[in-house]
């Protein structure tokens, strides 16, 4: 009986934790794309029903559209242009590549924006490290 | 038979010599940087042979790596004493992509030090010649040329030239 405070208090902990880590990251796991999966889909052809987008320093991946860093308020701007009139049923693929997801300051504005816009397949692509180590050294198609 | 043998153990030998030479670690030689200056002028990490080198690789789009330039610039004020007798010296790397990018946090930060990029981000080949996986990254390098450490940060890094150069 004497432990229900201490439970209690536990569970506050937990949901708190919980709750940060979604106020911190507007994607769900089910919304990342493994780069192998974009990359054997762009290596077949099977890309251009899809919208692939860099929202960091450089369009490295083959076909992606160069927005720029979406940190910056002209270049998030800019992406909400670029996706005006696009249908909202489109899959649009995002990423950035430039550091892991805890420090990269684009891909949250960016992913945000995708959702407030009423997209219904957003997906950010899963490089945990970085473009270098996810994409390039493994050989994936590149511009 | 012999020979063909022996041919194939030489070059095992050698090929496991030059790879042991490549890798970035205390003890081995830096690998060389030939890189443009924000002025096109090419600076080379061989030019500053003759003096204690620490190797910052940055870019402007890297939160840690622009918060710790004022660290640096500290540093870099610390040490102005060897950096006019030749015995110190920083050579920034950036991993930009945008040149005016890369030119405003040179100036926001007022970096003294020599700076070089080929403006590539992480296509860059200095990234694979150091092994970087991660940003800040940085070496130290001795007067010959010679890898001393490795991903120094804060005091330790400052511990660590502080150290060096009082010898």
């Amino acid at each position: 009986m004497k432990y229900i405070p201490v439970v209690i208090f536990a569970m506050l902990i937990w949901s708190n934790a919980i709750s940060a880590q979604q106020n911190r990251d507007p994607w769900s796991n089910g919304e990342l794309m493994e780069p192998s999966v974009l990359a054997s889909r762009i290596s077949q052809g099977k890309a251009n029903n899809m919208l692939i987008l860099a929202v960091g320093p450089d369009a490295l991946i083959k076909g992606s559209a160069d927005i720029g860093e979406a940190h910056e308020q002209s270049n998030l701007k800019k992406l909400k242009n670029y996706l005006k009139n696009v249908p909202k049923d489109k899959e649009v693929v995002i990423y950035c590549g430039c550091c892991p997801f805890d420090r990269c300051p684009n891909v949250r504005p960016a992913f945000r924006a995708l959702k407030e816009m009423g997209f219904k397949n957003p997906k950010l692509l899963n490089l945990p490290k970085n473009i270098k180590a996810n994409w390039l050294d493994k050989n994936y198609p590149s511009n | 038979m012999k020979k063909i043998f022996l041919f194939f153990l030489i070059i095992l030998f050698t090929e496991n010599l030059f790879a042991q030479n490549n890798e970035i670690k205390a003890g081995n030689p830096a690998p060389e940087i030939a890189l443009p200056a924000p002025d096109g002028q090419i600076i080379t990490l061989s030019s500053l042979k003759g003096k204690l080198v620490l190797i910052d690789f940055w870019a402007s789009w890297c939160p840690p790596c622009v918060k710790e330039q004022p660290e640096l610039n500290a540093l870099y004020e610390k040490q102005s004493k060897n950096v006019k007798a030749g015995k110190f010296e920083i050579l920034g790397v950036s991993i930009d992509k945008n040149k005016e990018n890369w030119e405003k946090a040179i100036k926001r930060f007022k970096i003294p030090w020599p700076q070089v990029s080929d403006l590539k981000f992480w296509k860059s080949p200095v990234t694979s010649d150091y092994g970087i996986e991660d940003l800040p990254f940085n070496v130290i390098v001795d007067e010959q040329g010679i890898i001393v450490a490795i991903n120094l940060h804060g005091k330790k890094l400052e511990d660590f030239i502080d150290h060096y150069l009082d010898k």
